[in-house]
């Protein structure tokens, strides 16, 4: 097995290297798509860990991506602080917030908690709507180009960031999957009786569960205001909320490797749907339709649909002996 | 009080308006193999549930090892060291049977979010300590072939052994099993019986077991409470139990109304 | 403030929580049978507005105007639940709820295709011109409203009360497993809650549509629809109706007392605050499934 991982880390080290290189030939479309493309990552990777691992359904996932923008963009605009700085910082407001959201939320099950989760949705909206001297209201906020050492970053420069965030993002997911923090996430979804007979403290690793969505959200927030270079309140209701749910139902849930397919295969859909563009929303919808009756654990369970074996996640194991 | 490693005064469980346990008290020495036997009904699982603090007391206390565990939540009676096991096991069915028995070690020695989402030396070092634990157990309990295996595909004897181990990998100091050789064959539930008793002296685990196989019952306990009805009927050794009249009529009574139906 | 403006304002309050009243009836009538709550609920609204735009452009009379919105309603509900809903019905609850919501997503989406999203209108039944009594002004419409929310509540009690089918549907809401032994047709039972939930959220579009006008984004609704179904106890038929009607209040006293900026957070408050203290609302039962 140790072979084995070794194997993955290099593939994955190379795709990576591959991704960064490919940036520099591609045209300025591209890349921007590619980047948008990442950032749904990211936050599809948060997303799974709350609702596919921890079993708690958010339909306010793109509040925190919201969240992150605005306050990330805010720092910049009002205090001059870099995007390199910024952007963790938002991501830790929308921490600090999801955990508050979190603590009531966590102790609320099935449509109670969606309520919840839609009714913070709409609060966030209303929000940012009314505070419009701050936020540009329904108009929008104009992010500033990220700066380092004095000079503009470029596109690729902002393609190889959000790259690098999104190659962090899911190497921290995996680890975590593959810890006892992850145990712990699906424990408390798949049996609450025995996660308390074992010591686990079911209400924290759910409202933590909570705030780690937050902080890939926020993150991804921040990326997408400095790759747009223009915040549209829109973006971030319900259909937003949505979408990133579709990524992980189609992808996979509970599945690290399944966001990252949900995510970047239906990121490519937009442009595959140009030439029918008024249906693309549509076709969103019978997509997660689909799958939702058809296929609800996603596309992942197609790759183990022969292997029955769920190896150990444990990144120890990896390094175990076959027994 | 000094001796004593689990005590139970007075326990009351209502359900709206039912009683399902009334002012039970017993009272468990250090390393003793305590049965809990009774009719379908008696209150026996409530029991359980009520000292890991699943389901709330209405009146009484539970005190482990002088301490009062009574109206703790539920993880932290675990943490205190009170384990259980189930009647119909509550594995966690997506994950392997490693993972299953995993989540009992870690218990003792959390990873910090941090360190594990960052995969650093030391998240590495406790999870592989974990997993030598781990594979430990699963060698006493029989499980290795299975180790990967995911627990909602295994038979129901199998995932008996996976919940003991599981729930002895958090190290407790009393375990309450619930009907742990059900579902077992004859020959199984020999082996079970043999091994819990070998466990509960080389390991000084003390044990409250919920049986209804009375030979089961008579060859492991050291002495056995007799529940009916959320109460205590008799209590002693098993040879006075079984010949206990009060004892006899609960189950006769029970027996006599199932031919009846 | 006065007693003819707090009585004003309660008379708007009434009329608008009407609507929402239906809405949080057209809600808790499959969740109470079926156990599925209906996320999309909003678009059926926007459905029964869309549905009394095309009916009034045919030149339709306005008695049969209500009786064409409310059978394509109640027939939509019945396409809805056959083809959607059955499939996932024992379904994990995250299935239901986004699946209801894509429901939802996918009828607004065909609406905006084929209708565009500019605003359309249409006149209510007795003209706009107030009428004034006691010194206070009545808006024809929102009598209307609240005539027909009456009329349908006391429908609905008699239905739950004195049919077949209404109390075998009351049976299915206590114990389906149950009732599919003592001989009722749980198919047919969920089939009919949501063709009667889908009929009074399409019946709730054309009351309100002269109102506030007839678009894609009238859906929004459903959240004042579904805070009055929680302030009402989630299954209770007079908790909807009372939870609607309150929520209506509510609002158009918060408009007054908090000032327009922020009134719009204060159902959403409400909400939040309800489900983290009292999510059995005001009628329910105390069992809610808490964690």
């Amino acid at each position: 097995m140790r072979a084995e991982a070794s194997r993955a880390t290099l593939l994955s080290l190379i795709g990576v290297a591959a991704l960064a290189a490919g940036g520099a030939f591609l045209g300025s479309y591209a890349v921007y798509l590619a980047s948008l493309a990442m950032i749904n990552v990211i936050s599809a990777v948060g997303l799974n860990l709350l609702t596919g691992n921890s079993g708690q359904i958010s339909l306010c996932h793109s509040s925190f991506m919201a969240i992150g923008a605005y306050a990330s963009t805010l720092l910049t605009v009002n205090f001059g602080v870099p995007f390199w700085l910024a952007i963790p910082l938002g991501g830790a407001v929308a921490v600090a917030i999801g955990a508050l959201l979190g603590a009531p939320a966590s102790r609320l099950q099935g449509i109670y908690l969606a309520l919840a989760t839609l009714g913070f949705l709409q609060i966030v909206q209303i929000v940012i709507e009314e505070l419009a001297s701050v936020t540009g209201g329904v108009r929008g906020l104009i992010v500033p180009k990220p700066a380092f050492a004095g000079a503009r970053v470029s596109e690729y420069g902002r393609y190889l960031i959000v790259l690098g965030a999104c190659a962090l993002a899911v190497w921290s997911a995996r680890n975590l999957m593959r810890s006892r923090v992850g145990r712990e996430l699906d424990a408390v979804r798949l049996s609450r009786p025995a996660a308390q007979a074992l010591g686990v403290a079911v209400g924290r690793v759910k409202l933590t569960a909570f705030a780690l969505s937050a902080a890939y959200a926020g993150v991804a927030g921040g990326l997408l205001a400095i790759v747009v270079g223009f915040i549209d309140p829109v973006e971030f209701g319900v259909s937003a909320a949505l979408r990133q749910i579709t990524f992980i139902v189609v992808g996979g849930m509970g599945s690290v490797a399944g966001s990252v397919v949900g995510a970047a295969v239906l990121s490519a859909l937009p442009e595959a749907l140009r030439p029918v563009k008024e249906y693309s929303d549509l076709i969103y919808t019978l997509i997660l339709l689909g799958f939702l009756i058809f296929l609800p654990r996603g596309l992942v369970t197609l790759w183990h649909a022969g292997a029955r074996r769920s190896r150990a996640r444990t990144f120890a194991a990896a390094g175990e002996g076959t027994p | 009080m000094t001796g004593e490693r689990l005590r139970i005064e007075r326990m009351s469980v209502r359900f709206g308006g039912v009683a399902a346990v009334r002012e039970l008290s017993l009272s468990i020495a250090p390393g003793e193999i305590r049965g809990l036997i009774g009719p379908n009904g008696a209150g026996k699982t409530t029991v359980i549930n009520a000292i890991t603090g699943e389901v709330p007391m209405t009146q009484g206390r539970v005190l482990l090892d002088g301490d009062v565990v009574s109206g703790l939540p539920a993880h932290v009676v675990s943490r205190r060291g009170i384990g259980r096991t189930f009647q119909h096991v509550e594995p966690f069915g997506e994950l392997s049977v490693l993972d299953n028995v995993l989540l009992g070690v870690g218990r003792h020695a959390p990873v910090p979010l941090f360190h594990a989402a960052f995969a650093t030396p030391l998240a590495r070092r406790g999870e592989a300590s974990a997993v030598r634990e781990a594979l430990g157990l699963l060698e006493r309990f029989d499980l290795v072939p299975y180790r990967d295996t995911p627990a909602a595909e295994l038979p129901f004897g199998v995932l008996k052994r996976m919940d003991l181990a599981r729930a002895l990998a958090a190290r407790p100091t009393i375990l309450l099993m619930d009907e742990p050789t059900s579902g077992m064959s004859e020959s199984e539930a020999d082996r079970a019986v043999a091994a819990a008793r070998a466990l509960a002296e080389s390991q000084n685990v003390t044990l409250l077991v919920i049986e209804h196989n009375m030979r089961v019952m008579m060859r492991l306990a050291h002495s056995v409470t007799v529940m009916q009805n959320g109460a205590v009927i008799a209590e002693g050794a098993p040879s006075v139990i079984q010949r206990d009249p009060a004892v006899i009529e609960a189950y006769l009574g029970e027996e006599a109304a199932d031919a009846v139906r | 403030m006065n007693v003819s403006l707090i009585l004003q304002l309660a008379i708007a309050g009434v009329s608008v929580g009407s609507i929402y009243a239906l809405v949080a009836l057209a809600i808790v009538l499959p969740f109470k049978a079926s156990g599925v709550l209906n996320f999309g609920q909003g678009e059926i609204v926007t459905l029964g507005a869309y549905a009394a735009l095309v009916l009034t452009q045919l030149g339709l009379p306005y008695p049969l105007l209500v009786a064409g919105v409310v059978v394509l309603g109640g027939i939509g509900g019945i396409v809805i639940e056959r083809l959607l809903i059955r499939p996932i019905v024992k379904a994990p609850e995250f299935t239901l709820v986004i699946a209801t919501f894509a429901i939802g997503l996918l009828i607004k989406g065909i609406i905006s295709l084929r209708f565009g999203d500019s605003p359309n209108t249409i006149d209510g039944p007795f003209g706009s011109d107030p009428l004034v009594a006691w010194g206070l002004r009545f808006n024809p419409t929102s009598l209307w409203i609240f005539a027909c929310t009456a009329l349908v509540t006391v429908l609905v009690i008699a239905f739950f009360r004195h049919t077949r089918l209404g109390k075998a549907m009351r049976a299915v809401s206590i114990d389906a497993d149950a009732a599919r032994l003592m001989g009722i047709r749980v198919e047919k039972v969920y089939r009919w809650s949501w063709a009667m939930s889908t009929a009074i959220g399409a019946l709730a579009g054309l009351l309100v549509a002269p109102l506030i006008g007839i678009n894609p984004e009238i859906g929004q609704l459903i959240l004042r629809g579904l805070l009055g179904a929680v302030l009402g106890g989630f299954t209770s038929i007079p908790g909807a109706i009372v939870g609607g009607l309150t929520v209506g209040l509510i609002e158009t006293y918060s408009g007054v007392l908090v000032g327009s900026t922020f009134k719009n957070l204060v159902p959403f408050l409400l909400l939040m605050t309800l489900l983290v203290f009292r999510p059995q609302g005001l009628f329910g039962l105390a069992e809610i499934k808490r964690v």
